[in-house]
Protein backbone atom coordinates (compact mmCIF):
# COMPACT_ATOMS: atom_id res chain seq x y z
CA UNK A 1 0.00 0.00 0.00
CA UNK A 2 1.34 3.43 -0.89
CA UNK A 3 1.18 5.96 1.91
CA UNK A 4 -1.37 8.71 1.24
CA UNK A 5 0.29 11.81 -0.22
CA UNK A 6 -0.06 14.83 2.06
CA UNK A 7 -2.63 17.34 0.84
CA UNK A 8 -1.49 20.23 -1.33
CA UNK A 9 -4.14 22.51 0.09
CA UNK A 10 -5.96 22.15 3.37
CA UNK A 11 -8.52 24.29 5.15
CA UNK A 12 -8.61 23.39 8.80
CA UNK A 13 -11.65 24.82 10.62
CA UNK A 14 -11.35 28.14 8.79
CA UNK A 15 -13.68 30.95 9.78
CA UNK A 16 -13.57 34.46 8.39
CA UNK A 17 -15.35 37.80 8.68
CA UNK A 18 -14.48 41.06 6.92
CA UNK A 19 -13.85 44.29 8.79
CA UNK A 20 -11.05 42.77 10.85
CA UNK A 21 -13.41 40.05 12.09
CA UNK A 22 -16.12 42.43 13.21
CA UNK A 23 -18.37 41.98 10.15
CA UNK A 24 -20.93 39.23 9.69
CA UNK A 25 -19.32 35.78 9.38
CA UNK A 26 -18.54 34.99 5.73
CA UNK A 27 -16.92 31.57 6.19
CA UNK A 28 -17.77 29.23 9.04
CA UNK A 29 -15.49 26.40 10.14
CA UNK A 30 -14.55 25.37 6.67
CA UNK A 31 -12.52 22.16 6.42
CA UNK A 32 -11.39 20.28 3.33
CA UNK A 33 -8.20 18.90 1.83
CA UNK A 34 -7.13 18.70 -1.80
CA UNK A 35 -4.48 16.32 -3.07
CA UNK A 36 -2.00 16.70 -5.92
CA UNK A 37 -3.63 16.75 -9.35
CA UNK A 38 -7.19 16.93 -8.03
CA UNK A 39 -9.64 18.90 -10.17
CA UNK A 40 -12.10 20.62 -7.92
CA UNK A 41 -15.05 22.91 -8.62
CA UNK A 42 -15.90 25.46 -5.94
CA UNK A 43 -19.62 26.10 -6.34
CA UNK A 44 -22.24 28.21 -4.63
CA UNK A 45 -24.58 31.10 -5.19
CA UNK A 46 -23.39 34.73 -5.28
CA UNK A 47 -22.14 35.85 -1.90
CA UNK A 48 -21.59 32.29 -0.64
CA UNK A 49 -17.94 33.09 0.07
CA UNK A 50 -16.15 31.53 -2.91
CA UNK A 51 -13.97 34.52 -3.76
CA UNK A 52 -13.12 34.88 -0.09
CA UNK A 53 -11.81 31.30 -0.12
CA UNK A 54 -9.62 32.20 -3.11
CA UNK A 55 -8.27 35.29 -1.35
CA UNK A 56 -7.44 33.25 1.76
CA UNK A 57 -5.43 30.80 -0.34
CA UNK A 58 -3.43 33.58 -2.00
CA UNK A 59 -2.62 35.32 1.28
CA UNK A 60 -4.58 38.46 0.45
CA UNK A 61 -6.64 37.60 3.54
CA UNK A 62 -5.85 35.54 6.62
CA UNK A 63 -8.33 33.37 8.52
CA UNK A 64 -9.95 34.73 11.66
CA UNK A 65 -9.87 31.23 13.11
CA UNK A 66 -8.43 27.96 11.83
CA UNK A 67 -5.55 27.47 9.42
CA UNK A 68 -5.02 27.50 5.67
CA UNK A 69 -2.24 25.10 4.71
CA UNK A 70 -0.54 25.32 1.33
CA UNK A 71 1.56 22.18 1.39
CA UNK A 72 3.46 22.51 4.67
CA UNK A 73 3.13 26.29 4.74
CA UNK A 74 0.73 27.96 7.14
CA UNK A 75 -0.60 30.90 5.12
CA UNK A 76 -0.52 33.12 8.18
CA UNK A 77 2.59 35.25 8.25
CA UNK A 78 3.27 34.70 4.54
CA UNK A 79 2.75 37.51 2.09
CA UNK A 80 0.97 36.98 -1.26
CA UNK A 81 4.20 37.43 -3.20
CA UNK A 82 5.68 34.59 -1.16
CA UNK A 83 2.69 32.30 -1.56
CA UNK A 84 2.93 32.94 -5.32
CA UNK A 85 5.69 30.31 -5.32
CA UNK A 86 3.04 27.68 -4.66
CA UNK A 87 -0.26 29.29 -5.63
CA UNK A 88 -1.16 30.62 -9.07
CA UNK A 89 -4.33 32.65 -9.18
CA UNK A 90 -6.52 34.42 -11.66
CA UNK A 91 -9.20 36.74 -10.38
CA UNK A 92 -12.38 37.91 -11.98
CA UNK A 93 -11.04 41.09 -13.58
CA UNK A 94 -7.83 39.51 -14.74
CA UNK A 95 -7.98 41.22 -18.12
CA UNK A 96 -7.23 44.53 -16.35
CA UNK A 97 -3.95 43.52 -14.74
CA UNK A 98 -1.68 43.31 -17.82
CA UNK A 99 0.95 45.99 -18.14
CA UNK A 100 3.93 44.88 -20.20
CA UNK A 101 4.53 45.89 -23.79
CA UNK A 102 3.93 42.42 -25.15
CA UNK A 103 1.90 39.44 -24.08
CA UNK A 104 5.11 37.42 -23.79
CA UNK A 105 6.73 39.91 -21.40
CA UNK A 106 3.60 40.02 -19.31
CA UNK A 107 3.44 36.24 -18.98
CA UNK A 108 7.13 36.23 -18.04
CA UNK A 109 6.56 38.78 -15.28
CA UNK A 110 5.62 36.23 -12.59
CA UNK A 111 8.54 33.82 -13.07
CA UNK A 112 10.93 36.81 -13.21
CA UNK A 113 9.49 38.34 -10.05
CA UNK A 114 10.02 35.00 -8.32
CA UNK A 115 13.66 35.07 -9.35
CA UNK A 116 13.88 32.24 -11.86
CA UNK A 117 16.81 32.52 -14.26
CA UNK A 118 16.35 33.78 -17.81
CA UNK A 119 16.38 30.38 -19.51
CA UNK A 120 13.85 28.99 -17.06
CA UNK A 121 11.62 32.06 -17.48
CA UNK A 122 11.71 31.65 -21.26
CA UNK A 123 10.83 27.98 -21.04
CA UNK A 124 7.92 28.55 -18.63
CA UNK A 125 6.61 31.45 -20.69
CA UNK A 126 6.79 29.58 -23.99
CA UNK A 127 5.08 26.56 -22.48
CA UNK A 128 2.27 28.61 -20.91
CA UNK A 129 1.68 30.46 -24.20
CA UNK A 130 1.61 27.14 -26.07
CA UNK A 131 -0.88 25.61 -23.68
CA UNK A 132 -3.37 28.40 -24.37
CA UNK A 133 -2.47 28.61 -28.09
CA UNK A 134 -1.30 32.20 -27.68
CA UNK A 135 2.10 31.81 -29.30
CA UNK A 136 0.97 33.67 -32.44
CA UNK A 137 -0.12 36.64 -30.33
CA UNK A 138 2.93 36.66 -28.05
CA UNK A 139 4.44 39.82 -29.53
CA UNK A 140 1.21 41.82 -29.58
CA UNK A 141 0.55 44.58 -27.09
CA UNK A 142 -1.91 43.13 -24.53
CA UNK A 143 -4.29 46.04 -24.94
CA UNK A 144 -4.43 45.56 -28.69
CA UNK A 145 -6.18 42.26 -27.99
CA UNK A 146 -9.88 41.89 -27.20
CA UNK A 147 -10.65 41.27 -23.50
CA UNK A 148 -11.20 37.50 -23.80
CA UNK A 149 -7.66 37.09 -25.13
CA UNK A 150 -6.34 39.32 -22.37
CA UNK A 151 -8.03 37.02 -19.91
CA UNK A 152 -6.24 34.06 -21.51
CA UNK A 153 -2.97 35.99 -21.27
CA UNK A 154 -3.58 36.52 -17.55
CA UNK A 155 -4.23 32.79 -17.17
CA UNK A 156 -0.99 32.09 -19.04
CA UNK A 157 0.73 34.34 -16.51
CA UNK A 158 -0.55 32.12 -13.69
CA UNK A 159 0.38 28.91 -15.55
CA UNK A 160 3.92 30.22 -16.03
CA UNK A 161 4.36 30.26 -12.25
CA UNK A 162 4.03 26.44 -12.45
CA UNK A 163 2.41 26.42 -9.03
CA UNK A 164 1.26 23.50 -6.88
CA UNK A 165 -2.28 24.90 -6.86
CA UNK A 166 -4.14 26.94 -9.43
CA UNK A 167 -7.00 28.99 -8.01
CA UNK A 168 -9.21 30.38 -10.76
CA UNK A 169 -12.18 32.68 -10.23
CA UNK A 170 -14.61 32.31 -13.16
CA UNK A 171 -11.92 31.50 -15.76
CA UNK A 172 -14.42 30.96 -18.59
CA UNK A 173 -16.74 33.90 -18.02
CA UNK A 174 -16.87 36.02 -21.16
CA UNK A 175 -15.06 33.43 -23.31
CA UNK A 176 -16.64 31.85 -26.38
CA UNK A 177 -16.76 28.07 -26.80
CA UNK A 178 -13.52 27.95 -28.70
CA UNK A 179 -11.59 29.83 -26.03
CA UNK A 180 -13.27 27.83 -23.26
CA UNK A 181 -11.96 24.73 -24.99
CA UNK A 182 -8.43 26.11 -24.83
CA UNK A 183 -8.78 26.74 -21.11
CA UNK A 184 -10.12 23.22 -20.58
CA UNK A 185 -7.22 21.64 -22.50
CA UNK A 186 -4.64 23.72 -20.66
CA UNK A 187 -6.11 22.77 -17.28
CA UNK A 188 -6.23 19.10 -18.32
CA UNK A 189 -2.55 19.17 -19.12
CA UNK A 190 -1.61 20.90 -15.87
CA UNK A 191 -3.69 18.57 -13.70
CA UNK A 192 -2.25 15.52 -15.48
CA UNK A 193 1.18 16.78 -14.39
CA UNK A 194 0.08 17.07 -10.81
CA UNK A 195 -1.16 20.64 -10.42
CA UNK A 196 -4.19 20.88 -8.15
CA UNK A 197 -7.09 22.84 -9.65
CA UNK A 198 -9.59 24.81 -7.61
CA UNK A 199 -11.99 26.46 -10.01
CA UNK A 200 -14.79 28.83 -9.04
CA UNK A 201 -17.40 28.65 -11.77
CA UNK A 202 -21.07 29.03 -12.58
CA UNK A 203 -20.57 27.22 -15.87
CA UNK A 204 -21.59 23.68 -14.98
CA UNK A 205 -21.09 22.48 -18.56
CA UNK A 206 -17.45 23.51 -18.38
CA UNK A 207 -17.12 22.06 -14.88
CA UNK A 208 -18.63 18.72 -15.95
CA UNK A 209 -16.10 18.34 -18.75
CA UNK A 210 -13.02 19.48 -16.86
CA UNK A 211 -13.43 18.87 -13.12
CA UNK A 212 -14.07 15.86 -10.88
CA UNK A 213 -14.98 16.98 -7.41
CA UNK A 214 -17.54 19.46 -6.10
CA UNK A 215 -17.11 21.64 -3.04
CA UNK A 216 -20.40 23.42 -2.54
CA UNK A 217 -20.54 26.48 -0.30
CA UNK A 218 -23.80 27.66 1.14
CA UNK A 219 -23.72 30.85 3.22
CA UNK A 220 -20.11 30.24 4.20
CA UNK A 221 -20.55 26.61 5.18
CA UNK A 222 -19.38 23.58 3.26
CA UNK A 223 -22.73 22.14 2.20
CA UNK A 224 -21.34 19.32 0.03
CA UNK A 225 -18.03 17.70 -0.77
CA UNK A 226 -18.59 14.87 -3.24
CA UNK A 227 -17.78 13.70 -6.77
CA UNK A 228 -18.98 16.38 -9.17
CA UNK A 229 -20.73 13.74 -11.28
CA UNK A 230 -22.78 12.61 -8.30
CA UNK A 231 -23.74 16.19 -7.42
CA UNK A 232 -24.71 17.02 -11.00
CA UNK A 233 -27.12 14.10 -11.44
CA UNK A 234 -28.77 14.23 -8.01
CA UNK A 235 -32.24 15.67 -8.54
CA UNK A 236 -33.14 18.78 -6.57
CA UNK A 237 -29.56 19.75 -5.60
CA UNK A 238 -28.88 22.34 -8.27
CA UNK A 239 -31.99 24.52 -8.31
CA UNK A 240 -31.84 25.69 -4.65
CA UNK A 241 -28.35 27.03 -5.34
CA UNK A 242 -29.49 28.88 -8.44
CA UNK A 243 -27.91 26.44 -10.91
CA UNK A 244 -29.51 25.01 -14.03
CA UNK A 245 -28.41 21.49 -14.99
CA UNK A 246 -26.30 21.48 -18.18
CA UNK A 247 -28.20 20.21 -21.25
CA UNK A 248 -26.09 17.03 -21.45
CA UNK A 249 -26.96 16.13 -17.87
CA UNK A 250 -30.66 16.66 -18.58
CA UNK A 251 -30.38 14.52 -21.70
CA UNK A 252 -28.54 11.81 -19.84
CA UNK A 253 -31.18 11.79 -17.10
CA UNK A 254 -34.14 11.98 -19.49
CA UNK A 255 -32.92 9.00 -21.51
CA UNK A 256 -31.87 7.14 -18.36
CA UNK A 257 -28.51 6.42 -19.95
CA UNK A 258 -26.62 3.76 -17.97
CA UNK A 259 -24.31 5.35 -15.43
CA UNK A 260 -25.83 8.77 -16.23
CA UNK A 261 -22.78 10.13 -18.08
CA UNK A 262 -22.28 13.91 -17.99
CA UNK A 263 -19.34 14.46 -20.35
CA UNK A 264 -19.92 14.87 -24.08
CA UNK A 265 -17.78 11.91 -25.15
CA UNK A 266 -19.36 9.58 -22.59
CA UNK A 267 -22.88 10.66 -23.51
CA UNK A 268 -22.08 10.09 -27.19
CA UNK A 269 -20.76 6.58 -26.40
CA UNK A 270 -23.86 5.73 -24.40
CA UNK A 271 -26.13 6.99 -27.18
CA UNK A 272 -24.21 5.02 -29.78
CA UNK A 273 -24.51 1.90 -27.65
CA UNK A 274 -28.22 2.45 -27.26
CA UNK A 275 -28.63 2.81 -31.04
CA UNK A 276 -26.92 -0.54 -31.56
CA UNK A 277 -29.35 -2.27 -29.20
CA UNK A 278 -31.84 -4.46 -31.01
CA UNK B 1 -19.76 72.47 4.10
CA UNK B 2 -22.09 70.12 2.28
CA UNK B 3 -24.76 72.82 2.34
CA UNK B 4 -22.66 75.16 0.20
CA UNK B 5 -23.53 75.54 -3.45
CA UNK B 6 -21.55 73.12 -5.65
CA UNK B 7 -19.91 76.02 -7.48
CA UNK B 8 -18.66 77.44 -4.19
CA UNK B 9 -17.12 74.09 -3.27
CA UNK B 10 -15.63 73.87 -6.74
CA UNK B 11 -14.24 77.42 -6.50
CA UNK B 12 -12.59 76.65 -3.15
CA UNK B 13 -11.08 73.42 -4.46
CA UNK B 14 -9.71 75.24 -7.50
CA UNK B 15 -8.52 78.43 -5.75
CA UNK B 16 -6.45 76.74 -3.02
CA UNK B 17 -4.12 74.78 -5.33
CA UNK B 18 -3.93 77.75 -7.71
CA UNK B 19 -2.82 79.98 -4.87
CA UNK B 20 -0.35 77.33 -3.74
CA UNK B 21 1.25 77.37 -7.20
CA UNK B 22 1.13 81.12 -7.63
CA UNK B 23 2.43 82.22 -4.21
CA UNK B 24 6.15 81.77 -3.50
CA UNK B 25 6.95 78.31 -2.20
CA UNK B 26 7.42 76.87 0.27
CA UNK B 27 6.46 79.64 2.70
CA UNK B 28 3.68 81.38 0.76
CA UNK B 29 2.24 78.11 -0.49
CA UNK B 30 2.01 76.83 3.05
CA UNK B 31 -1.15 78.81 3.87
CA UNK B 32 -3.32 77.44 1.05
CA UNK B 33 -1.90 73.94 1.64
CA UNK B 34 -2.81 74.19 5.32
CA UNK B 35 -6.26 75.53 4.41
CA UNK B 36 -6.82 72.56 2.09
CA UNK B 37 -5.62 70.14 4.77
CA UNK B 38 -7.92 71.80 7.30
CA UNK B 39 -10.91 71.42 4.99
CA UNK B 40 -9.98 67.77 4.49
CA UNK B 41 -9.67 67.25 8.24
CA UNK B 42 -13.03 68.92 8.84
CA UNK B 43 -14.66 66.60 6.31
CA UNK B 44 -13.22 63.58 8.11
CA UNK B 45 -9.72 63.06 9.52
CA UNK B 46 -9.65 59.35 8.71
CA UNK B 47 -11.89 59.25 5.68
CA UNK B 48 -10.57 62.32 3.86
CA UNK B 49 -7.38 63.76 5.34
CA UNK B 50 -5.59 60.45 5.80
CA UNK B 51 -6.09 59.22 2.19
CA UNK B 52 -4.94 62.63 0.93
CA UNK B 53 -1.77 62.47 3.00
CA UNK B 54 -1.16 58.85 2.02
CA UNK B 55 -1.46 59.84 -1.63
CA UNK B 56 0.93 62.75 -1.18
CA UNK B 57 3.54 60.88 0.86
CA UNK B 58 5.14 58.85 -1.96
CA UNK B 59 5.34 62.02 -4.06
CA UNK B 60 7.34 63.70 -1.28
CA UNK B 61 9.59 60.68 -1.32
CA UNK B 62 10.19 60.84 -5.08
CA UNK B 63 10.68 64.61 -4.93
CA UNK B 64 13.30 64.11 -2.26
CA UNK B 65 15.13 61.58 -4.46
CA UNK B 66 14.94 63.83 -7.51
CA UNK B 67 15.43 67.32 -6.04
CA UNK B 68 16.74 67.01 -2.51
CA UNK B 69 15.20 68.68 0.52
CA UNK B 70 14.72 72.15 -1.06
CA UNK B 71 12.87 70.86 -4.11
CA UNK B 72 10.90 68.46 -2.00
CA UNK B 73 9.54 71.32 0.12
CA UNK B 74 8.83 73.63 -2.84
CA UNK B 75 6.87 71.08 -4.85
CA UNK B 76 5.66 68.90 -2.01
CA UNK B 77 3.67 71.68 -0.37
CA UNK B 78 2.04 72.61 -3.67
CA UNK B 79 1.22 69.04 -4.63
CA UNK B 80 -0.20 68.42 -1.18
CA UNK B 81 -2.48 71.44 -1.59
CA UNK B 82 -3.67 70.04 -4.92
CA UNK B 83 -4.27 66.54 -3.66
CA UNK B 84 -5.94 67.60 -0.42
CA UNK B 85 -8.29 69.98 -2.28
CA UNK B 86 -9.23 67.34 -4.82
CA UNK B 87 -9.81 64.57 -2.29
CA UNK B 88 -11.82 66.99 -0.16
CA UNK B 89 -13.95 68.03 -3.15
CA UNK B 90 -14.68 64.42 -4.04
CA UNK B 91 -15.71 63.76 -0.44
CA UNK B 92 -18.05 66.73 0.01
CA UNK B 93 -19.56 67.13 -3.43
CA UNK B 94 -21.84 64.34 -4.65
CA UNK B 95 -21.47 64.31 -8.45
CA UNK B 96 -25.24 64.31 -8.91
CA UNK B 97 -25.49 67.68 -7.17
CA UNK B 98 -22.79 69.11 -9.38
CA UNK B 99 -24.61 67.93 -12.50
CA UNK B 100 -27.83 69.54 -11.28
CA UNK B 101 -26.09 72.82 -10.57
CA UNK B 102 -24.26 72.84 -13.90
CA UNK B 103 -27.42 72.06 -15.87
CA UNK B 104 -29.31 74.71 -13.93
CA UNK B 105 -26.58 77.19 -14.86
CA UNK B 106 -27.12 76.41 -18.52
CA UNK B 107 -24.46 73.78 -19.25
CA UNK B 108 -25.38 70.92 -21.56
CA UNK B 109 -26.14 67.73 -19.69
CA UNK B 110 -23.42 65.64 -21.43
CA UNK B 111 -20.55 67.97 -20.57
CA UNK B 112 -21.85 68.43 -17.03
CA UNK B 113 -22.14 64.69 -16.68
CA UNK B 114 -18.68 63.95 -18.02
CA UNK B 115 -17.22 66.53 -15.67
CA UNK B 116 -19.00 64.99 -12.69
CA UNK B 117 -18.09 61.49 -13.84
CA UNK B 118 -14.45 62.43 -13.41
CA UNK B 119 -15.15 63.09 -9.74
CA UNK B 120 -17.27 60.00 -9.18
CA UNK B 121 -14.63 57.82 -10.83
CA UNK B 122 -12.16 58.47 -8.02
CA UNK B 123 -13.46 55.96 -5.44
CA UNK B 124 -13.87 53.44 -8.24
CA UNK B 125 -10.30 53.96 -9.33
CA UNK B 126 -9.08 53.50 -5.77
CA UNK B 127 -10.88 50.18 -5.62
CA UNK B 128 -9.48 49.19 -8.98
CA UNK B 129 -5.99 50.22 -7.95
CA UNK B 130 -6.28 47.94 -4.94
CA UNK B 131 -7.41 45.06 -7.15
CA UNK B 132 -4.51 45.57 -9.52
CA UNK B 133 -2.00 45.71 -6.67
CA UNK B 134 -3.41 42.47 -5.32
CA UNK B 135 -3.29 40.71 -8.67
CA UNK B 136 0.34 41.70 -9.21
CA UNK B 137 1.34 40.61 -5.72
CA UNK B 138 -0.19 37.22 -6.42
CA UNK B 139 2.22 37.02 -9.37
CA UNK B 140 5.16 37.67 -7.09
CA UNK B 141 5.43 41.47 -7.24
CA UNK B 142 6.79 42.80 -3.98
CA UNK B 143 5.67 46.33 -3.08
CA UNK B 144 8.60 46.58 -0.68
CA UNK B 145 12.32 46.73 -1.18
CA UNK B 146 14.76 49.22 -2.68
CA UNK B 147 13.58 52.49 -4.28
CA UNK B 148 14.41 50.97 -7.67
CA UNK B 149 12.28 47.91 -6.95
CA UNK B 150 9.46 50.21 -5.88
CA UNK B 151 9.76 52.21 -9.05
CA UNK B 152 9.44 48.99 -11.04
CA UNK B 153 6.43 48.04 -8.97
CA UNK B 154 4.85 51.40 -9.72
CA UNK B 155 5.11 50.68 -13.45
CA UNK B 156 3.28 47.39 -13.03
CA UNK B 157 0.43 49.28 -11.42
CA UNK B 158 0.27 52.57 -13.28
CA UNK B 159 -0.44 51.37 -16.81
CA UNK B 160 -3.34 49.03 -16.01
CA UNK B 161 -4.85 51.74 -13.86
CA UNK B 162 -4.64 54.47 -16.47
CA UNK B 163 -5.92 52.19 -19.22
CA UNK B 164 -8.83 50.98 -17.15
CA UNK B 165 -9.66 54.58 -16.27
CA UNK B 166 -9.81 55.47 -19.96
CA UNK B 167 -11.97 52.43 -20.57
CA UNK B 168 -14.22 53.60 -17.76
CA UNK B 169 -14.70 57.04 -19.34
CA UNK B 170 -15.56 55.30 -22.62
CA UNK B 171 -18.15 53.10 -20.96
CA UNK B 172 -19.71 56.02 -19.12
CA UNK B 173 -19.99 58.04 -22.31
CA UNK B 174 -21.66 55.06 -23.94
CA UNK B 175 -24.07 54.58 -21.04
CA UNK B 176 -24.85 58.26 -21.35
CA UNK B 177 -25.76 57.95 -25.02
CA UNK B 178 -27.97 54.93 -24.49
CA UNK B 179 -29.88 56.81 -21.79
CA UNK B 180 -30.73 59.54 -24.27
CA UNK B 181 -28.31 62.01 -22.79
CA UNK B 182 -26.57 62.53 -26.10
CA UNK B 183 -25.66 65.97 -27.35
CA UNK B 184 -28.46 68.39 -28.11
CA UNK B 185 -30.78 67.51 -25.26
CA UNK B 186 -31.51 69.93 -22.47
CA UNK B 187 -32.90 68.50 -19.27
CA UNK B 188 -34.71 70.40 -16.58
CA UNK B 189 -33.05 69.78 -13.24
CA UNK B 190 -35.48 68.52 -10.64
CA UNK B 191 -34.11 70.33 -7.62
CA UNK B 192 -31.67 73.11 -8.34
CA UNK B 193 -29.41 73.41 -5.28
CA UNK B 194 -29.68 76.70 -3.40
CA UNK B 195 -27.25 79.50 -4.07
CA UNK B 196 -26.95 82.86 -2.29
CA UNK B 197 -25.58 86.32 -2.90
CA UNK B 198 -23.04 85.73 -0.16
CA UNK B 199 -21.73 82.60 -1.85
CA UNK B 200 -21.58 84.37 -5.21
CA UNK B 201 -19.58 87.14 -3.56
CA UNK B 202 -17.27 84.57 -1.95
CA UNK B 203 -16.62 82.93 -5.31
CA UNK B 204 -15.84 86.31 -6.84
CA UNK B 205 -13.48 87.03 -3.96
CA UNK B 206 -11.63 83.75 -4.51
CA UNK B 207 -11.27 84.57 -8.19
CA UNK B 208 -10.01 88.06 -7.33
CA UNK B 209 -7.55 86.67 -4.81
CA UNK B 210 -6.06 84.37 -7.46
CA UNK B 211 -5.90 87.22 -9.96
CA UNK B 212 -4.25 89.59 -7.48
CA UNK B 213 -1.74 86.99 -6.37
CA UNK B 214 -0.83 86.35 -9.99
CA UNK B 215 -0.49 90.07 -10.72
CA UNK B 216 1.68 90.52 -7.63
CA UNK B 217 3.97 87.62 -8.63
CA UNK B 218 4.32 88.82 -12.23
CA UNK B 219 4.95 92.39 -11.20
N1 LIG C 1 -14.13 43.52 0.88
C1 LIG C 1 -15.27 43.14 1.48
N2 LIG C 1 -15.70 43.79 2.59
C2 LIG C 1 -16.83 43.40 3.22
N3 LIG C 1 -17.60 42.38 2.84
C3 LIG C 1 -17.24 41.69 1.75
C4 LIG C 1 -16.05 42.03 1.01
N4 LIG C 1 -15.93 41.16 -0.02
C5 LIG C 1 -16.99 40.34 0.07
N5 LIG C 1 -17.78 40.63 1.12
C6 LIG C 1 -18.99 39.92 1.54
O1 LIG C 1 -18.63 38.59 1.85
C7 LIG C 1 -19.60 37.68 1.38
C8 LIG C 1 -18.94 36.65 0.48
O2 LIG C 1 -18.41 37.30 -0.65
P1 LIG C 1 -17.61 36.53 -1.77
O3 LIG C 1 -16.56 35.72 -1.15
O4 LIG C 1 -17.20 37.53 -2.78
O5 LIG C 1 -18.73 35.57 -2.37
P2 LIG C 1 -18.83 34.84 -3.80
O6 LIG C 1 -17.50 34.93 -4.47
O7 LIG C 1 -19.24 33.46 -3.47
O8 LIG C 1 -19.89 35.55 -4.57
C9 LIG C 1 -20.67 38.50 0.68
O9 LIG C 1 -21.72 38.67 1.57
C10 LIG C 1 -19.98 39.80 0.41
O10 LIG C 1 -20.92 40.85 0.46
MG1 LIG D 1 -17.00 35.97 -6.29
Amino acid sequence: MTPPTPPVLRFDGVSFAYGGGSGPPVLRELSFALGAGERVALLGRNGAGKSTVARLITGLLYPGAGTVWVGDWDSRGRRPEELARRVGSVFQHADQQLFARTVREDVAFGPRALGHDAADCDRRTAHALDLLELAALADEHPYDLPPPFRKLAALAGALALEPLVLVLDEPTAGLDRGLQGRVARALDERAARGTTLLVITHDLGFAAETLDRALVLDAGRLARDEPLHQWLVAPGRLAPLGFVPPPLVELSLALALPGTPVRAAAVADALAARCREP
Amino acid sequence: MRRLHPFTLLALAAALPLLAWILPAPRGALAPALAAATLAAAAGPRRVLLPALLTAAPLWFFLFILHGVGGMLVFGVRLTAMIASFVWLVAVLPPARLVEAMVAAGWGAPSAYLFAATLSAVPLLQQRARRIVEAQRCRGLSPRGSPLARLRALRALALPLVLSALHEVDERALALETRGLGAGHRRTPLAPPPDSALQQAARLALLLACGLALAWRLR
